[in-house]
């Protein structure tokens, strides 16, 4: 009796606050797609933070500027993502990016500025060099067994020591060029933002059409099967890492260039940002969902969250505290939501 | 007397009727078997008397007393205690800490009394005439000693209701004996005992009365004694089956053929597998039947020995490898190592011919949802589409997936490994039809199974295993259970 008076009292609520729509089946069957799939509901969510921040701060939000600026600080976070994307997608993930940012772009400007050479020459050393350091982090976790966060972590410090090893205290007056990779403009656009576009769109693809990249979802789904199935899981995982750490490495020449700077400091915090981004964008820590649009949505949601504090002049000790409850509470409401309406 | 009764039962799960309307009644120091395909609703039973799954409606009473159960916690302290078909071990503890999770005997200081912990401990153990050390951890037993550790645990509270799921489902015949007088001993200390099986002999053997459910329906309630068999399966079914006749050995050219295999667990194992032909691997649990068989698709390291197929020395070091040459392993435990619970039946499906699906390079999902609703119509897989997790379906469709997954890559030879376990008696018959389809075809199939009848219905040649030798091979006409038993146990 006391139940169904509750449930009345619920049923009233709600279609004052005009959901009452979830007490309709057919409804009910389309929200538990939405909430089913992290790009949908994310998506939704963006939408709403944007149009609510428009209303509070006409003036300043909604413009071009602000936009752009908030693209570009997410670049390089979005495209260090897309690898961690994959390696959450097949059950592993990788501590060493930040630093791996920092030390590719130092031994690039290393190489430019005290042996003169060449701008492509430099950043391809500085890139094969990132390379490398995912094939040792890959070869030591998949083949040797070795825990990937212990792994992960260990090469965080190497790869960071490297780094204040090449460039000291940090590499100035970079080549021409060189500073052009990352602070020309294309359609009024900052190139890291085309960079960052064009990786989420080769990956979505690469990761949805081919046969190469699917099976990183099998690895992730269930391991031992996938080995059954016949994918070589060892040889894929090692592949991922060294994946990953090669889109840390773009990433990293592409900050000093924008920098105009090479600093052993870049990219600190990196790796839990571009974690929390990923799996905020839909990734789980379990290995075998998630999609790569997810990484730029999850960094566009932390990157607009960021601004909009920026604009309301919150301090910076309070926006990391809000920054952390927003996240719990996003993945929190998920949880609950989906518990409640979608059939498991 | 009556100890517990179900009064209209009913749960609903978004889009299914698990139960409806159930009422049932368990006296005290009966045997009450519960019967029913895959998804007629017995596991949910289970988990609302576990105190898991809450009731929509209907109520519970325990010796006349209502009771509700809000969680496992409830039911334990109502003396009811579940034996899950899924085993629910921390691999990482040892025997006695499974045994007694969370209620460790204490000292008079609050501390956990590691001495009376083993000492409980091993006289649960000794009572069930198991004989493991409690001080070793559980992931470095045999699954069949992990299911008698199970029950050990389920013993340990005391209950007054016992319900088993599926106990037998890894056992072997000689532990099958034990846990029947185990249960014995039970009926007659007046605890009632919830029996769930789908091997029908059992519940003949055992049961007092059994009730039979259908799509969340209870069709009744029966004493064994005026009960046949048929009539059983026709209440679970709604239909009558038949039985998969005989082959008769077929002369055909050699398809397979293992020459002094060895491998850790096993050693010098030669046999030819000719086209067309089904052979058994029979061999109680742990005598090294599943080894040969993933050291010939490639999954574990092979020591010695050649595998030719076709005349051809064939080089397997990864399962790949096995499945570029077309041989094929319908794994055992299909949640741990077969399927992807979280993926869709079409990803499930195309999993192992990912090659196969594509536009080259590219993946087409026009190809893949062809590819797998060919195999879900040949093989009957009963879903609401091809996009459903393969996690939600019942054992017997999951069986089938894992079947389509090997269909896929268009295999010669096809090794199965305990096909039709945890699977019900429809989906049973129509995996043997299925098998039996294949063999016509020409391929070449390898069943390895417990299940003795089963082997005997399939198979043409029956070899049998014992501690990692080939002891024996029977042609079928000359095998009955009692001698392959006699082999295999020695």
């Amino acid at each position: 009796m006391n139940c169904r008076w509750q449930m009345q009292r619920r049923k009233i609520f709600y279609r004052w606050l005009r959901i009452d729509f979830i007490y309709d089946p057919k409804k009910v069957s389309m929200l538990s797609k939405v909430l089913e799939e992290r790009i949908y509901s994310l998506s939704i969510l963006l939408v709403v933070v944007v149009v609510t921040a428009s209303f509070i701060f006409p003036a300043t939000f909604p413009t071009f500027e602000n936009f752009s600026q908030i693209l570009l600080n997410l670049s390089i976070d979005t495209i260090v993502a897309v690898g961690m994307m994959m390696l959450l997608i097949s059950g592993v993930f990788d501590l060493s990016v930040g630093s791996i940012v920092a030390f590719a772009g130092c031994l690039t400007a290393y190489l430019m500025h005290f042996y003169q050479l060449p701008v492509p020459i430099a950043v391809s050393i500085g890139l094969l060099a990132s390379l490398i350091i995912g094939w040792i982090n890959g070869y030591l976790i998949a083949y040797q067994g070795i825990n990937p966060m212990i792994q992960t972590l260990a090469m965080m410090g190497i790869v960071r020591g490297c780094a204040l090893l090449v460039s000291g205290s940090g590499i100035q007056n970079l080549p021409y060029w060189f500073n052009a990779i990352g602070q020309s403009k294309l359609l009024n656009i900052q190139m890291p933002v085309w960079y960052m576009l064009i990786t989420i769109a080769v990956f979505t693809f690469l990761c949805t059409k081919t046969i190469f990249f699917r099976r990183y979802y099998y690895i992730g789904g269930n391991e031992k099967a996938a080995d059954l199935s016949g994918i070589r899981v060892k040889r894929m995982k090692m592949i991922a890492f060294i994946f990953s750490a090669g889109l840390a490495g773009v990433a990293g020449i592409l900050l000093s260039s924008r920098l105009g700077a090479a600093l052993p400091t870049m990219g600190r915090g990196l790796e839990l940002r571009v974690i929390t981004a990923v799996i905020l964008g839909g990734a789980s820590l379990s290995g075998g969902i998630g999609k790569i649009p997810g990484a730029l949505l999850g960094a566009v949601f932390m990157g607009l969250i960021a601004n909009i504090m920026v604009i309301s002049r919150i301090s910076g000790y309070w926006q990391e505290i809000i920054l952390g409850l927003i996240l719990i509470i996003t993945l929190w409401a998920d949880k609950a939501l989906q518990k409640r309406y979608v059939s498991t | 007397m009556q100890q517990l009764r179900l009064e209209h039962i009913s749960k609903s799960f978004p889009g299914v009727k698990a139960l409806d309307d159930i009422t049932l009644e368990v006296k005290q120091g009966e045997v009450h078997a519960v019967c029913g395909e895959n998804g007629a609703g017995k596991s949910t039973l289970m988990n609302i008397l576990s105190g898991n799954l809450k009731p929509d409606s209907g109520t519970l009473q325990l010796n006349g007393k209502f009771i509700q159960l809000k969680n496992p916690q409830d039911a334990f302290a109502h003396g009811i205690s579940i034996v899950h078909q899924h085993l629910s071990l921390a691999d990482n503890l040892s025997v006695a800490e499974n045994i007694f999770a969370n209620q460790h005997p204490k000292t008079s200081f609050g501390l956990i009394h590691y001495a009376d912990l083993y000492q409980q401990t091993a006289q649960v153990l000794a009572d069930l005439k198991i004989s493991i050390p409690p001080t070793v951890r559980v992931a470095s037993l045999s699954q069949a000693q992990k299911q008698m550790v199970e029950i050990a645990k389920a013993l340990a509270k005391k209950p007054h209701v016992l319900i088993l799921d599926e106990p037998t489902a890894a056992l072997t015949d000689t532990e099958i004996k034990v846990l029947f007088n185990i249960l014995d001993d039970l009926k007659r200390n007046q605890v009632s005992i919830l029996y769930i099986s789908h091997r029908l002999s059992e519940i003949f053997k055992l049961a007092d009365r059994v009730s039979i459910l259908k799509d969340g329906k209870h069709q009744g309630t029966f004493t064994t004694e005026n009960l046949t068999k048929e009539q059983l399966i026709k209440y679970m079914v709604g239909r009558d089956l038949i039985e998969v006749k005989q082959n008769s050995i077929k002369q055909s050219t050699i398809l397979l053929e293992v020459k002094n295999l060895s491998g850790k667990k096993f050693k010098n194992i030669s046999f030819a597998l000719h086209r067309g032909e089904i052979i058994g691997l029979a061999g109680l649990v742990g005598a090294g039947r599943t080894e040969i068989a993933r050291v010939l698709f490639g999954a574990d390291a092979k020591l010695s020995g050649e595998i030719i197929k076709e005349k051809n020395q064939l080089h397997i070091t990864h399962p790949a490898d096995a499945i570029a040459n077309k041989i094929a392993y319908v794994s055992e435990d299909r949640k741990q190592l077969g399927l992807f619970p979280e993926m869709s039946i079409q990803e499930n499906m195309i999993a192992a011919s990912l090659r196969s699906v594509t536009r080259y390079p590219l993946i087409s999902s026009a190809k893949s949802s062809q590819h797998a609703k060919e195999l879900s119509e040949k093989l009957n897989v009963v879903a609401r589409s091809l996009q459903q997790k393969v996690g939600q379906l019942s054992g017997g469709n999951q069986q089938k997936v894992l079947l389509g997954k090997w269909l896929a890559v268009k295999p010669d030879v096809l090794i199965v490994d305990e096909p039709t376990n945890g699977v019900d008696v429809g989906a049973k018959q129509e995996i043997y039809r299925i098998l039996k389809t294949l063999a016509d075809e020409g391929m070449g199939i390898i069943v390895i199974s417990s299940e003795l009848p089963e082997l005997l219905s399939l198979c043409q040649r029956i070899l049998v295993i014992r501690k990692g030798m080939l002891v024996g091979e029977l042609p079928v006409a000359d095998a009955t259970e009692e001698n392959i038993l006699s082999l295999a146990a020695h």
